[in-house]
Parts: C-alpha cells; sequence; structure tokens
C-alpha cells in the first residue's frame, strides 16, 4: 500500500472531444493531483453536484501533464454517469479525489521487450505507460516496445495519429475484421509471441475482464510478470467502504474465502494475485439510449 | 458566508451528553463508512469528531460476501459487503493504536454469529485502553445470521443487549434496524436489557435487478440501502424511538450536510453519525460541524444543546417563514 498524500481538487475542463465511437477524450486542469500522479493510478470523478448520481467514478489517467498542470481522462459511455460528463463543456468544475492505486511498476531492467494489451476502452491506462516506456526504450532495438490492441470494430479504436512518435510497435485487432487481424486481440498475442519466439520482460494489460482472464492464465502458464489494470464498481476509492472486492487466494490456505480490494489493493495486480475462476464474466453493457 | 456568521466571541458551545458518555461535539463517524480512521487521514483529523464509530468487528476475521457486492441507485446506493472485517485480535493489534494516538474518540462497533459471541467480543473489549464504548450491531441485513435476526425482535434483541450489559461497563449503543413495524418496540426492549444508547437507523433492505443479464445486480441478492434516499425514513425513525425512550438516540441515514444532521437533533437526537456522505465527499464529517458552528452562530444560540429536541409539532398555516436560507448556514 502507498503512502502518498490523497487530495480532493476543484478540476476545470479544458477540452473535451469524442475520438471514437462513445469514447471521449477529457483534458482537465488539476495542478495539485497532475503534479503526483504516476501511470496506472486512477482517481475518484465527482460527475456532478447533488445526489444524482449520488456516487463518484473511478476513471485511470490516461495521460499526465505535471508541467501544464493538466490530467486527460479517455472514457466511453456506458451509463447515466458517463452520459453526464460526455456533455460537460470547457469551464465545467469537476471535483477530483486522488490519486488512487498503487499504479504499474517498471520493467526490470535488461529484460526481454515489454508488452502491453489492450482491449477496447482498456487502452486508457496503458497509454500514459507507453509514453513513458517509450522514451525508456528509445534507442532499443526495433520491435522491444509492442502494443496489441483490439476491439470488436474499428470505429472503437482509437485513430492511429495517437500512437505516433510513440516508439511502439503496434498490432491492431477487431474481433469484425474491420481493421486489422480478425478475431481477439489475445489470440494475435498469443500467435505473435509463439511466431516471433518472444519472451516479454513484462506485460502490462487492460481490458475487459473476459480478456484479462484469458491474459492472467496464459501468463501463469508459461511464467511471464504480467501487471493487470482492474476495474470495479467502487463507492470510496480509499479503502473504506470494502465495495470493491475481487476474490483472491487465502494467505494460509489459498483455497479459503478471501477478497482482495481494487481501490486499494490495486488497481494493477499481478496474475496470481486473483482467483479468476471465481470471477463471472457478464455480459456488455446496455444499449446507451437507455440512459440519454 | 462573512455577513452571515452573526456574533463574535465565544464560539458556540457543541458538546454533548450522551448518558455516560460525553463528546466534544455530536457529529460522529457511522460505522463502515469510515474504515479504522486512517484511510481518510489526508482529509479529516479524526480526533476532531464527536466520535468515530469503527468498523464493524467480530470475533475472528470475516471474508466478506462476494463481489458485485454495491450498487448505486438514486440518490443512494445498496451494499452488501457481507460485515468483512480484521477480526477482533487484529483490530485491538493494527488498528486501535493509530485511532488511540491521534486521541480519537473510539466508539467499536461489534458484530457476532451467535448470542454468546456478543458477549465475548464485549468482555474483551471492556477496560481495553483508548475504547470508549461499544456499538452492538442487531442490525446488518447482509449477512446469514446474527444481524438484522437479533434486531428485528424484541425478545432477541434484549437478549444480546442483556448478553453485553453483563460483560462490559463500557457505555453501550445499540444500533437499531428499520426494517421492523414498530421501532419503538425494539428501541424499549433494548432500554429495558440495559443500554445506554440508541442509534438508528441502519441501512433499509433492498434490491436491484438487472433487465440485460436478468440477474440480481448483488451477488447477496438483497442489500442494504443508504445515502439520501433513506434520510426521510431515517427522521420518522428517529422521531418514533425519541417518544419511545428517554435515553440519549443518535441519530443517522442519509446526513450529507450540517441542514441534514441538524434536522435529526431538531428531532431530539442527541449526536448524529454520518455514513455514505463520506465516501463522495472525504470532509464530509467536518463539513457537517462546520456547518452546525455556523448554524449557531446565525441563531445566535450558546450551546447545541439548546437546539436539541427544541422541534414545535403544531403544525400552522401558513407555514412560519424562514429567516434565512439555511443554505447559507449549513
Amino acid at each position: 500500500m502507498t503512502s502518498m498524500p490523497k487530495f480532493t481538487e476543484d478540476a476545470r475542463v479544458i477540452d473535451q472531444r469524442a475520438v471514437a465511437f462513445e469514447t471521449h477524450l477529457l483534458r482537465l486542469r488539476s495542478p495539485r493531483i497532475a503534479g503526483c500522479a504516476r501511470a496506472g493510478q486512477f482517481a475518484m470523478l465527482q460527475v456532478r453536484d447533488g445526489p444524482d448520481p449520488l456516487l463518484r467514478r473511478p476513471f485511470s489517467f490516461h495521460r499526465i501533464h505535471p508541467d501544464d498542470e493538466t490530467i486527460e481522462i479517455l472514457y466511453r459511455v456506458v451509463g447515466r454517469g458517463t452520459w453526464l460528463l460526455s456533455h460537460c463543456a470547457p469551464g465545467t468544475r469537476l471535483n477530483l479525489l486522488g490519486p488512487l492505486g498503487n499504479g504499474f511498476d517498471p520493467p526490470p531492467e535488461a529484460s526481454g521487450p515489454a508488452v502491453l494489451i489492450a482491449g477496447g476502452i482498456g487502452i486508457a491506462p496503458l497509454f500514459e505507460l507507453i509514453v513513458r516506456l517509450g522514451r525508456a526504450f528509445e534507442g532499443g532495438p526495433k520491435g522491444s516496445l509492442r502494443l496489441f490492441y483490439g476491439a470488436r470494430t474499428a470505429a472503437e479504436l482509437l485513430p492511429p495519429g495517437f500512437f505516433e512518435g510513440l516508439g511502439a510497435t503496434i498490432h491492431w485487432s477487431t474481433d469484425d475484421g474491420s481493421f486489422g487481424y480478425e478475431g481477439r486481440v489475445t489470440e494475435l498475442f498469443q500467435d505473435t509471441m509463439e511466431q516471433e519466439g518472444l519472451r516479454p520482460g513484462a506485460v502490462y494489460s487492460c481490458g475487459p475482464l473476459a480478456m484479462q482472464v484469458h491474459v492472467a492464465r496464459w501468463a501463469l502458464a508459461c511464467g511471464a510478470p504480467a501487471q493487470l489494470s482492474l476495474e470495479s464498481l467502487m463507492a470510496c476509492g480509499v479503502g473504506a467502504c470494502l465495495g470493491c472486492a475481487l476474490p483472491a487466494p487465502g494467505a494460509d490456505d489459498p483455497a479459503s474465502d478471501h477478497y482482495v480490494h481494487v481501490c486499494k489493493d490495486g488497481p494493477i495486480f499481478t496474475a496470481g494475485s486473483i482467483q479468476w475462476h471465481k470471477i463471472q464474466v457478464r455480459r456488455a453493457h446496455p444499449p446507451i439510449f437507455l440512459y440519454s | 458566508m462573512a455577513q452571515n456568521t452573526g456574533t463574535a466571541g465565544a464560539p458556540p458551545d457543541l458538546s454533548v451528553q450522551l448518558g455516560p458518555l460525553r463528546l466534544k461535539n455530536p457529529v460522529m463517524a457511522a460505522s463502515g463508512t469510515f474504515g479504522y480512521g486512517e484511510e481518510y487521514a489526508d482529509f479529516v483529523d479524526v480526533e476532531r469528531l464527536g466520535a468515530i464509530v469503527v468498523k464493524g468487528v467480530s470475533l475472528h476475521p470475516r471474508p466478506g460476501n462476494p463481489p458485485p457486492r454495491l450498487v448505486e441507485t438514486p440518490a443512494g446506493m445498496i451494499n452488501a459487503i457481507g460485515l468483512e472485517n480484521v477480526g477482533l485480535e487484529s483490530f485491538l493489534d493494527t488498528k486501535l493504536p493509530y485511532l488511540r494516538a491521534r486521541g480519537a474518540t473510539v466508539v467499536v462497533n461489534i458484530f457476532g454469529n451467535i448470542l454468546e459471541e456478543y458477549g465475548e467480543l464485549a468482555a474483551r473489549l471492556d477496560g481495553v485502553a483508548g475504547v470508549a464504548a461499544l456499538e452492538i450491531n442487531i442490525s446488518c441485513p447482509n449477512v446469514k445470521q446474527g444481524g438484522m435476526v437479533f434486531g428485528t425482535d424484541p425478545v432477541m434483541a434484549a437478549k444480546v443487549v442483556r448478553a453485553v450489559r453483563f460483560a462490559t461497563s463500557l457505555p453501550l449503543i445499540t444500533k437499531l434496524t428499520p426494517n421492523v413495524t414498530h421501532i419503538g418496540d425494539i428501541a424499549k426492549a433494548a432500554v429495558d436489557a440495559g443500554t445506554d444508547m440508541i442509534s438508528c437507523i441502519n441501512t433499509v433492505a433492498a434490491m436491484a435487478v438487472d433487465v440485460f443479464t436478468r440477474r440480481p445486480k448483488l451477488a447477496n441478492v438483497i442489500g442494504g440501502l443508504s445515502g439520501p434516499a433513506v434520510k426521510p425514513i431515517a427522521l420518522r425513525c428517529v422521531y418514533e424511538a425519541v417518544k419511545a425512550v428517554t435515553c440519549p438516540v443518535i441519530g443517522l441515514g442519509g446526513i450529507a450536510c450540517a441542514e441534514d444532521a441538524l434536522e435529526f437533533l431538531l428531532l431530539g437526537a442527541r449526536a448524529v453519525q454520518v455514513g455514505t456522505a463520506n465516501f463522495v465527499n472525504p470532509r464530509a464529517t467536518l463539513d457537517v460541524l462546520e456547518g452546525m458552528e455556523r448554524f449557531l452562530r446565525v441563531e445566535k444560540l450558546q450551546s447545541i444543546e439548546a437546539f436539541i429536541g427544541s422541534l414545535d409539532t403544531e403544525c400552522v398555516f401558513p407555514f412560519a417563514e424562514r429567516t434565512c436560507d439555511a443554505g447559507d448556514a449549513a
């Protein structure tokens, strides 16, 4: 657990734009949080004052710019909270609580290539990491920083322009074949690993739970060091409500009931720290017309 | 609001006497919403609060319910945490020392599966330095044994309180559930069995379902509703409890600002607890406390005691006009 200070801060919307299907990029001026946030951490954002909606929403940091005191949040409209957020104009005040959670650990020195796997909006927390790793890997051999990035269809992907000049080799996939490899991003990732005989020094992933389960099982099977960014419904974000529990192996008896909490113990977990077989993968989000 | 701070001079007296327990002010953090104080250390100096009621402690560690444990509802949330906690031993070793070092007034919320466990918990907490009082949880809706099973039956409620009373001389608070027909009857039974105070309400038994997955939104199916949505229910329960018993009543349920808290005090609650609001606003307890102090200045009251229980139940028409917007004070 980190003992880094947390803040509440009234952030200002500087800019917000749609960048892919139902996907928005929100830029906020938030000096205190931008000054100390790390890749992989998150903030609890209050969409608006009052009891509707009541709770804050957790969002990972898509970009952190301490120099100009801003952060960027990339999010998908999946419910009423994000729908309201997508209508916030520049100048809107939004209260943030953060930075929260543990964040990504850098890859070990002189290990193999760093591999990132993003499914859909799972690209959000990985982007800041790619930028940082891109700088760290600069001048290294080509292919030492790879991103496997998939979505259901091309419209849900961030445009390739986002990734220019980052120094990462990008492998694209879509479930319907409308862009890049046709199929799951995890298939593309595993095929590529086998074909090229790659042994990654570090694996980072974020995406839907079904994808995360797949990545975790692969990582456990081949002993690759994986860091998975997980999400959960959350009320407090600081470890008080205990609502964001995930099943984990017990300290003494691995089979006993034990839970970790995404906000405090995560949101970044190693593959072995979750009991994946106890997690039910639920169906996709309801259609958006329900919220508008 | 500078123009509304009223008379300068001595700050109003916020201290309250709750039976054998004296608090520096009537604002407490509710059990299960404030961890063990350390979680909110960046936002709240816990020693400034009237008291902190810690997350419910059981004799042995409890893993809690499987996820999903939470769902947001209009102006509220339903939880089914299932009393996940570190257990008594670990609480005493790793959690209490922080609160003691800060000088916080600590109320330990205790929970047992069976009657005997309540008594044993009380016996082991009796005389522990740094524990100011016990709150007996006979009202949790999210556990299969104990909890609300005790709190919905006056005979069972009395048995639990008596077992705890027998085991300790600490001031006792009994926390009641709103999921009963006559909360006054349960309150009376608890008082007759020896509790020093009543606190109410715990969460309202509730449920949420998903039409797309056709499943309950909580793994436990049923959970407890909290937040602003339950405040009117809580006010009614506190009103009935205050009428039923002569011992101090602590009001909670949906308090998010000073005006909410003052509403409970107006009914005759002698203290309040802030719960779900902590999740949204980590500083909610202190905001309530500071708003309360401003209110007393605006109303030119020297002490909070002068306000407690001052409800005028005579309904007149036309309704009395408010002389200031409570929003300014609170």
